[in-house]
């Protein structure tokens, strides 16, 4: 533990200014909540916003897992979980089950949180019509009146020209009825672990210095219509390491023949099942 | 002068995350982890709530400024008196059978909703059974809830408060070392 | 047989060894100094204060070392560190008048009270490399000190009611940008404190639009000055302020056509400049920018990226910019695979729809 610093590196206002933030987020699922978001030691657009949330939360009898991808061992995720367990001195996992806190970038575990575990997502982008709206002002209109119409026409627009909508992650939700809310990129794969979550879910974007929340045992809808109604990826094959048929598969080129194995993104699911197998 | 939490990052910490869960978790009471020393007007469960979430960026106001109350707040925290209950990050009621209508805190703005005040409620108690039925975000199924001693109509306010989402006005409830949360979402249903 | 990639601790960490010796480059020659850089490296060390929003030469220094040179990458040391400093209270608005001025020039008058002084500029050096080494040279020390007092050029201007009147008192209590989050509509302090923080070259960029139509923007360089200026405190316990240093700042105030409108006689306005150190293209950068954003408040038409306050604002920042630039280097393996089986049904069902057989590449081979 780096002496220094704070524990878990935020000064005691700014944790305070978050954990402000933090239960308004919850009281108002899924609307954005602005925050007076701080410079971290780790760049913008790479997890300032979780990290943030994270050290907001943190105490010393947590367990912290990381994973970027699905994977608690890619660089990202790696530098973060090293982040924390210097500047907070905290217990570690890679274990799904045995985590209190779990931050994420691009996945939700496959393993089913409990309601004892709260997931935090890194937010990129957090308004979810951003790309069909550039500016915030417009946005923080539409939200308040919830005039979703863009989002619809947007939708409508991929069935019109490829027959199905062509939206594979960061996939629209509402929340309890009344916001529209990005799920962070995480592949619609996903999308359904959000609704009704036994787990507290919490995102922060650093860059745009916003934090948002999706409460437990929440309704959470995946933007679809009736005559198209939303549908998760699906694969042929199978994990190539443990047979799993149900997770997210990642791609990988084994060869310069473009030979190509599917494996599962979820690293930690992936080894329980080998080790069951065992 | 009394003294604050004795690890202040720690007990705050602590606090918060009980904080978190109940308001993520409506109407189910958790059982607050410090209790730090108080002046005499405020319950040691708001105490612990407000030495965790208030400092100089934000505005208290009290319904019952007696004693030393605000000096005990103001010491510890650096918070800054709201003049009136609108201007309130924070409000704390002492006195729920004679609190001022929800009507009379921020709602927040319909682009920020968040700019609302947080009430804290001081009562004699709360439980699971007989009383409203409520659901909403955070909660399973429904739960029923009994709170003593809010005003008689307090229920048909929160009811038309509702009507206004997502302005609103978000609460916890404290007695002994629980506290319970009451967030603008949760809904009450007809029983 | 394939394993799943391991190893990523392993691999940060030689890549940290990797870059401390790549920092350090061949261990025969001397190791900088921080004096060297503060000394003869003064205007990186500007820039680096500036952007990094504190004033600290020695730690600025200190970032230029361990960011081998990399600007923006110092200026994101120093914000990471400067974050978590106390703040033990805020300093009294600088006053730019009573500036010990070392250099000030105008372009709008041949001669003006106090005098044009060059001070220690690059703008008339004739750009040739100069291959020998720097020998001290000894300066001519000037016949007659500068005045103590320079007033200001568009003091002039105001007192003849030909430019806006500025009042520093009625300004409103600036909120401080790096603890409160970016709203829309800015107003002008908000907006000044984040061009101040602002990258230079994208507001050199921004500014220079607005020379070339895209705005309506016809400025003079009213005054440019640069020097050192007292920092002052008032305590709550004291009730008086008093000085705790002073520290080098560059300033510009641009003088603009305005033709009238909202009420207001055609008559000169500004634009503000302001950086710490001597930061004279950053100033006048910022002043031309600054104009421009006043578009709405002027009764302009705003037509031209360098008047619309939420895309000049919002991407000014070189921390976050660089940061969600260079983010795409990180894994998107989850959401490419999103990506790539969509594009494979789309194109599946595209050659069911015409009857031919789906491109070999589309459905891949598997091991």
């Amino acid at each position: 533990m780096t002496p220094r610093y704070n524990f878990a590196f935020l000064d005691e206002d700014t944790k305070r200014m978050l954990r402000r933030a933090l239960l308004k987020a919850v009281a108002i699922p899924g609307c954005q909540i602005p925050f007076g978001s701080r410079e971290m030691p780790l760049p913008y657009g790479w997890g300032t916003g979780g990290i943030q949330v994270t050290a907001a939360l943190l105490g010393p009898d947590d367990v912290l897992k990381v994973i970027d991808q699905g994977a608690d061992d890619t660089t990202n995720a790696v530098n973060i979980r090293r982040f924390f367990a210097r500047v907070a001195g905290i217990a570690t996992t890679e274990r799904t089950a045995e985590a209190t806190l779990i931050q994420t970038r691009h996945r939700i575990p496959e393993t089913p949180l409990r309601e004892d575990q709260i997931l935090v997502f890194q937010v990129p982008e957090p308004e979810p019509l951003r790309t069909l709206e550039a500016r915030e002002t417009e946005t923080r209109t539409l939200h308040a009146l919830a005039d979703y119409g863009l989002m619809h026409v947007k939708l409508y627009e991929d069935i019109a020209r490829y027959g199905r909508i062509a939206t594979s992650y960061d996939y629209p939700v509402l929340v309890d009825g009344r916001y529209l809310t990005s799920p962070s990129p995480i592949p619609k794969f996903d999308n359904p672990k959000l609704d009704h979550s036994p787990a507290l879910m919490l995102f922060g974007a650093g860059r745009e210095k916003r934090i948002y929340a999706i409460p437990p045992y929440t309704r959470v809808e995946s933007v679809a219509f009736e005559d198209h109604p939303f549908d998760v990826q699906q694969w042929d094959e199978r994990c190539a390491l443990c047979g799993s048929g149900e997770s997210y598969l990642d791609e990988v080129v084994v060869d310069d023949r473009g030979t190509r194995m599917f494996v599962c993104s979820d690293t930690d699911f992936c080894s329980q099942r080998t080790e069951a197998q065992a | 002068m009394l003294a604050a939490f004795a690890n202040p990052v720690f007990d705050s910490q602590r606090t918060f995350r009980e904080l978190l869960q109940a308001m993520a978790r409506p109407a189910v009471p958790r059982a607050l982890p410090v209790l730090p020393p108080a002046p005499e007007s405020v319950a040691p469960a708001a105490m612990a709530i407000l030495l965790t979430l208030c400092d100089a960026a934000t505005a208290l106001w009290l319904q019952q400024p007696v004693g030393n109350a605000l000096e005990h707040l103001r010491f510890h925290t650096g918070l800054r008196v709201a003049q009136t209950a609108k201007e309130a990050d924070f409000a704390l009621i002492t006195a729920p059978d004679a609190m001022p209508s929800l009507q009379s805190f921020a709602q927040g703005e319909l682009r920020y909703p968040d700019r609302s005040t947080s009430l804290i409620v001081q009562v004699q108690g709360f439980r699971n059974e007989a009383g409203v039925c409520v659901a909403g975000p955070g909660i399973r199924d429904q739960e029923m809830l009994h709170i003593e001693g809010l005003p008689a109509d307090f229920w048909t306010q929160r009811a038309a408060l509702a009507e206004s989402f997502p302005l609103g006005i978000d609460m916890f409830f404290v007695a002994e070392q629980h506290v319970l949360a009451l967030p603008r979402t949760t809904r009450l249903l007809e029983h | 047989m394939y394993v799943a990639v391991k190893g990523g601790e392993q691999a940060i960490a030689r890549s940290l060894e990797l870059l401390a010796e790549a920092r350090r480059g061949d261990p025969a020659v001397p190791e900088l100094e921080l004096t060297q850089i503060r000394e003869q490296l003064r205007l990186g060390v500007a820039r680096v204060m500036q952007e990094g929003s504190l004033y600290d030469e020695e730690l600025a220094a200190l970032a230029i070392r361990q960011a081998a040179g990399d600007m923006l990458e110092a200026i994101f040391l120093l914000r990471a560190y400067r974050t978590t400093l106390p703040r033990f209270g805020y300093t009294l608005p600088l006053e730019t008048d009573g500036m010990r001025v070392r250099r000030r020039v105008s372009g709008t008058f041949k001669d003006i009270p106090g005098g044009q002084v060059l001070g220690p500029t690059a703008d008339y050096t004739q750009r040739l490399l100069d291959f020998d080494t720097t020998p001290p040279t000894a300066t001519t020390s000037a016949e007659a000190p500068l005045p103590a007092e320079m007033p200001r050029v568009l003091d002039l201007l105001e007192a003849e009611a030909l430019i806006e009147p500025a009042d520093a008192d009625s300004d409103p209590e600036p909120l401080d940008l790096t603890r409160e989050p970016l709203t829309f509509p800015a107003d002008r302090a908000t907006r000044l404190q984040n061009l101040a923080r602002g990258d230079e070259g994208y507001l050199l960029g921004l500014a220079y639009s607005t020379q070339r139509g895209y705005a309506e923007s016809h400025p003079f360089a009213g005054e440019i000055r640069m020097g050192e200026v007292d920092v002052c405190i008032c305590p709550e316990e004291l009730g008086f302020s008093i000085e705790i240093g002073s520290i080098t700042v560059t300033e510009c105030q641009m003088i603009n056509q305005f033709h009238g409108g909202n009420g207001v006689p055609p008559q000169f306005t500004r634009g503000y400049g302001l950086s710490m150190g001597e930061g004279e293209r950053k100033a006048m950068s910022m002043a031309l920018v600054d104009r421009a954003l006043r578009c709405d408040e002027l009764g302009e038409t705003a037509h031209a990226p360098a008047q619309d306050q939420e895309f000049v604002l919002s991407h000014s920042d070189n921390v976050e910019a660089s940061g969600f630039v260079q983010h795409l280097k990180l894994p998107h393996y989850v959401d490419f695979q999103a990506e790539l089986s969509l594009l494979r049904t789309l194109a599946k069902q595209q050659a069911a729809d015409s009857g031919e057989q789906p491109l070999h590449a589309a459905g891949g081979l598997h091991a």
